[in-house]
């Protein structure tokens, strides 16, 4: 045993720095993780602490800016427009999370069945999740259009008075919550159809055999077990919502008089119409912070509430 | 969410880029002052079809004619988005020798250090700067400095549809138009039971909402702001007669409400509009040969005055020898002679006053029916927007209190008197 230690020093000593890296386990998965985690820094963690940098800054992205300290959030606490637009964006969200979500998990339900056509009618509903914004906003602008469109065309057929829709401060809102329902409806759907399926025969069966009427059944058997795919979908649901952007960039662009400027389009405003970069940052640090809120009571709750199988 | 990445993605290359462009542009100059007197630039530009064309023909042929300078056109996109792409540029340390921006943007871009100060070369006689339209050398001019070469001029004139006039019995527009003539026309036009409309507007309360306002204001003899720029003027009565032309149309149904998507011109080409105030770039929709249009200035009430939106060249600093590179061909580019061929080729309208006493103007006007009355109706293109930095402000609150009368939300009068008090509390803020 000793001749052999004798013979090999080498062994007795710890390797190289260098050798002692490269060979352990650590190494290895931080290799393998590596691209992501610099994709992930670079355009995520970097530019996140960098706008949180540009939201204590005068800047105008042209010139070279100067710190300010607190002053675009003290400004963003007074600005009247800044509350109206948290005001659409609440509105948008208290309407547009229970309607997509009650809608879907109708359409899940009548979708998993086994019928004639079941493919085509999933594929209907999915259509509209994989149509770009842009397409979706010129399709409504076209179908609400007050003078042209297909809308107010059968309104008029049925003797209904004619509406301005996407032209009306009162209506623009709620078209603008028809058409994301519409055009998110498809994933919702689909979240809730694999849930569906997920759900054990027997249990359904036990139940049946029990004595349960259908809606009981649906009510007390498939209703929670479906839990954590409702968690999950208000969650993403109201993410989505409170960053509303794309839809009212291609349709209202925040009009008229104002009645859709929700948060994120008035930060594009700030930003990059009126060039105020600095205030605009400030603002996008004002929503990540009320999103993170919202998720933690959301998630707070939904431990509580939603019962897991496993 | 993908749109929120993007944008702290672009703020923060942004700032990032602030602390090094000034460094990365003086490295520039010593490289180029080395390389034995041929001087490689590229100019920035959105150019799509003819206008593709015609550049690419245009910078071959400056390179063939000076030895000692290569221009090259490099497309950039949508004009739209230009300002992100060249500050993005400018960030990297790299900028474009020369861009296409545009006008709007004129007074902030005068911010930004790399760019040029064109006034000690334009000033030369050779240049004759006065040739070019007054309204284009307002929107290159920012606090007396001049930071752009005019690239595009354009304005706003009345086109009509022949028949729907021949219908209603009207007789054609002519120069001396009133307002009161306009409103008359518009009405006559108007039926709803064939949903026909005696004028469009465009009622997204955007600049392009705006700008036709200020066309007519400044017709009742009103201005935009007060002489030293610090008040608004616009709620005066020549503002409030304006409004009420627009209000008193918009209430009879006589104005197709445009979404602020360009569906207008689709809607007169079918035949559903009387008359449109809009510019040479619709013509291209409208001459489909369906309709048959008239091109005729704008009506008038003490005058016939229009309003232009031009855009800029605007020259980056990469070093005096592509800053002395880029004013040359700049400046072969808007001569007399190339102006006119540009505007030959793609139907632009030339940005030189003198392209008119050419020999080539009349084929010009041969070639794109109506444009020559958008040519002399530059001369009635006498006041500009502000230059400002706080224009696109003042632009926004204003544009709600158009749409606010045209949706029947509020009176001309309460509406000015509200937009120019937001207006002066966003002149006085400290910038």
């Amino acid at each position: 045993m000793t001749a052999l230690a004798e013979r090999s020093p080498a062994t007795r000593h710890r390797p190289p720095l260098f050798k002692r890296i490269a060979g352990s386990e650590h190494f290895a998965g931080w290799a393998f993780v590596m691209p992501a985690v610099v994709l992930i820094a670079v355009f995520m963690l970097i530019p996140i602490g960098w706008s949180l940098l540009l939201s204590l800054q005068a800047n105008n992205l042209l010139a070279p800016g100067h710190y300010v300290g607190l002053a675009n959030y003290k400004a963003l606490a007074k600005d009247a427009q800044f509350k109206s637009a948290i005001g659409h964006t609440f509105v948008y969200t208290v309407i547009f999370v229970p309607v997509s979500i009650t809608g879907a998990l109708a359409l899940a339900v009548a979708l998993n069945r086994k019928i004639r056509g079941i493919r085509f009618y999933r594929l209907a509903v999915f259509i509209p999740l994989v149509t770009s914004t842009v397409a979706t906003g010129i399709l409504f602008l076209w179908l609400l259009d007050p003078t042209f469109g297909l809308v107010n065309y059968l309104l008029h057929e049925v003797g209904l008075p004619q509406q301005q829709f996407l032209q009306d401060p009162n209506q623009a809102l709620y078209c603008i919550v028809a058409m994301t329902v519409w055009s998110w409806l498809g994933f919702d759907v689909i979240i809730y159809l694999a849930a569906l399926q997920g759900i054990p025969e027997d249990l359904l069966e036990a139940s049946q055999m029990d004595g349960a009427s259908r809606w009981s059944t649906f009510r007390s058997v498939v209703l929670p077990l479906l839990g954590p795919a409702t968690l999950f979908l208000v969650v993403w649901s109201t993410i989505n919502a409170l960053q509303l952007f794309d839809e009212i960039y291609v349709t209202t662009r925040g009009g008229p008089l104002g009645s859709t400027t929700v948060i994120v389009y008035y930060l594009y405003q700030q930003a990059f119409q009126f060039f105020n970069a600095g205030y605009g940052a400030a603002i996008a640090y004002v929503l990540f912070v009320a999103v993170l809120i919202v998720t933690l009571i959301q998630l707070w709750i939904g431990r509580r509430r939603v019962y897991y199988t496993s | 969410m993908k749109r929120l990445i993007l944008l702290i993605v672009v703020c923060a290359m942004v700032v990032v880029g602030c602390g090094g462009s000034s460094s990365s542009s003086g490295g520039g100059s010593s490289s180029n002052t080395s390389s034995g007197g041929h001087v490689n630039i590229t100019i920035w530009h959105g150019y799509t079809d003819v206008e593709a064309t015609a550049i690419k023909k245009l910078t071959q042929e400056f390179n063939a004619t000076h030895k000692n300078i290569t221009v090259t056109p490099q497309f950039y996109g949508n004009s739209d988005y230009a300002l992100q792409k060249v500050l993005a540029a400018i960030a990297g340390g790299k900028p474009p020798d020369i861009s296409y921006l545009y006008g709007s943007w004129a007074a902030n871009i005068a911010t930004n250090p790399t760019t040029v100060d064109l006034s000690k070369y334009v000033k030369s006689p050779s240049w004759n700067w006065t040739d070019f339209w007054q309204a284009a050398r307002n929107v290159a001019t920012v606090n007396g400095k001049i930071i752009g070469i005019p690239a595009l001029i354009d304005n706003l004139a009345l086109v009509y549809n022949k028949k729907l006039f021949q219908q209603a019995g009207i007789s054609p527009p002519t120069a001396n138009w009133t307002w009161q003539d306009f409103e008359n026309a518009a009405l006559k036009l108007t039926n709803p039971s064939k949903k026909q409309f005696g004028w469009a507007y465009v009622n997204d309360a955007s600049e392009d909402t705006v700008w036709r306002f200020w066309a007519m204001l400044w017709q009742a003899g009103g201005s935009i702001l007060s002489a030293d720029g610090k008040q608004a003027a616009f709620d005066s009565p020549a503002g409030v007669k304006a409004l009420t032309l627009l209000q008193t149309l918009a209430k009879q149904n006589a104005i197709y409400l445009d979404n602020g998507s360009d569906n207008y011109t689709g809607v007169f080409a079918s035949g559903h509009i009387g008359m449109l105030w809009t510019g040479p770039w619709d013509l291209s929709q409208i001459n489909t040969g369906k309709v048959q249009y008239g091109v005729q200035i704008l009506p008038g009430d003490l005058n016939h005055q229009t309003i232009s939106g031009p855009d800029n060249w605007v020259v980056f600093n990469n070093g005096s020898a592509r800053v002395n590179a880029a004013v040359e061909f700049l400046k072969w580019f808007t001569s007399p002679a190339i102006d006119l061929k540009w505007a030959t080729m793609t139907g632009d309208l030339p940005i030189r006053q003198s392209a008119t006493k050419q020999a080539g103007y009349a084929a010009f006007v041969k070639k794109y029916p109506g444009i020559g009355v958008w040519v002399q109706n530059l001369s009635n293109a006498t006041q500009s927007r502000p230059v400002t930095t706080t224009y696109p402000k003042v632009s926004t609150v204003v544009g709600q209190a158009v749409q606010s009368v045209l949706l029947g939300k509020a009176d001309p009068q309460q509406a000015l008197s509200n937009a120019a008090k937001q207006v002066n509390g966003i002149l006085s803020a400290p910038s």
